[in-house]
């Protein structure tokens, strides 16, 4: 009786022993934890394109629904650093009723669920974040590219820019470019710089010149 | 399939050869700590040292040579991969510190051949043939990327030495080095065979 309570004992500590499995997740820096995904419209020439104006403020949506648009010190730095960044690739910033070539929307997409996310909703309502007559093409509708394979359950910072060029010729407002920075901390302060930087770095398409 | 029926007529024969039925042992409990090194194309997949495994072996002995058991346990692979970016079949451009991780819990039918019963030092062969569940998961980031569970077919070959604490006891420390061949299609992956070590405690649970 004694030997099989041994082994009951000892079976039991070999299969506590053997879940001590490393964590992926926690074996992760903040830094690593982070992903950066782009996606873009490849039939886009960039070079073509040579003046920008960007949101001056964040649209927070959450549950594909846009909950607010915040204008906080992190947006924005986040404005800032991504308008400085497309100006370092030779674009020029201007108002928006200068006729930029590209519009830029920041976004804070915040869902608490777990599934695949439906970019496809999350376009669709689009109109609703940003007016097209924002713009100045009232009436007009969204179209693109969209990121819709990757599960989301925090808070995503996603930037889109928007080809205003050819909107009066096409009567629609294409998306052809998209950024999102996932992962802890990325609403930090400091970790804006290295998120613009990122996603720029694996954009080398976009270029003015 | 037909590996297995192989692998299950081998150790048929080599029980039978020795004397199968001589039955005077009784049962043992081995306690193993392994490490494994991935070998082959599994390398692709990780390429890492695992330092994480733990088995267990019950093992009835037929004779003072021959023993028959059942034998479980679990290793972990861990493998973190620099940031990259990665360009995906859409068109999508990915950078992301990619980690695979991998935990193998095989369930074999082991066979045990002791080369000189008696003697202080005495070396075995040994091969273990059944199933293994392989439980595969890639993170992107912190982010699940891709995963999979499956039962496969596994063998482990392997060679060692059994030292007793004492003349004749069946409580001794063993130490061993084994082949792991675990088939795991899936994915581009072929399979995650690993070459083991392990140093093992037997117990004696009684006749």
């Amino acid at each position: 009786m004694k030997n099989y309570l041994t082994l009951a004992v000892l079976v039991v500590a070999v299969f506590v022993l053997g879940s001590c499995t490393k964590d992926p997740v926690k074996n992760l820096s903040p830094e690593e934890s982070r992903i950066y995904i782009t996606n873009h419209d490849s039939t886009t020439s960039f070079s073509a394109f040579k003046t920008f104006s960007i949101s001056d403020s964040v649209a927070i949506i959450s549950g594909n629904h846009l909950q607010e648009k915040t204008h906080d010190a992190f947006d924005a730095a986040l404005i800032a650093a991504f308008a400085n960044a497309m100006t370092q690739r030779g674009y020029k910033s201007v108002a928006k009723d200068q006729n930029p070539d590209f519009g830029i929307n920041v976004n804070n997409i915040i869902n608490t669920y777990t599934g695949y996310v439906d970019y496809g909703n999350y376009y669709n309502d689009y109109y609703g974040y940003w007016d097209p007559y924002s713009w100045g093409y009232p009436g007009y509708g969204y179209y693109g590219s969209y990121i819709g394979t990757y599960q989301v359950n925090e808070g995503v910072i996603s930037i889109d820019m928007f080809d205003l060029k050819n909107a009066p010729e096409s009567g629609k407002i294409k998306s052809v470019w998209n950024g999102v920075v996932r992962g802890k901390g990325i609403f930090n302060d400091g970790s804006i710089g290295t998120s613009v930087q990122a996603l720029f770095d694996q954009s080398t398409y976009i270029k003015a010149n | 399939m037909k590996k297995t029926t192989y692998l299950f007529i081998a150790s048929l024969f080599l029980l039978c050869s020795t004397g199968l039925f001589a039955q005077d042992g009784g049962l043992t409990l081995k306690l193993n700590y392994s490490l494994a090194v991935p070998s082959g194309s599994s390398k692709d997949v990780i390429s890492n040292t695992s330092y994480r495994g733990f088995g267990a072996e019950l093992m009835y002995h037929l004779n003072n040579k021959l023993a028959l058991g059942l034998e479980t346990g679990n290793q972990d692979f861990y493998q973190k991969y620099p940031r990259q970016l990665y360009k995906m079949a859409d068109g999508t451009e990915l950078s992301a510190v990619i980690a695979n991780s991998i935990q193998t819990v095989p369930i074999l039918l082991k066979v045990q051949y002791n080369l000189l019963p008696g003697a202080i030092i005495q070396p075995y062969l040994a091969l273990g043939a059944g199933g293994n569940i392989i439980t595969y998961n890639q993170y992107a980031g912190q982010f699940s990327n891709d995963g999979k569970t499956k039962f496969s077919f596994a063998a482990r070959p392997e060679a060692g030495v059994y030292v007793p604490f004492r003349k004749g006891s069946a409580a001794g420390v063993s130490l061993g080095a084994g082949y792991n061949y675990m088939p795991f299609k899936y994915n581009g992956i072929d399979n995650l065979n690993s070459i083991a070590a392990r140093i093992g405690v037997s117990f004696p649970l009684g006749n």
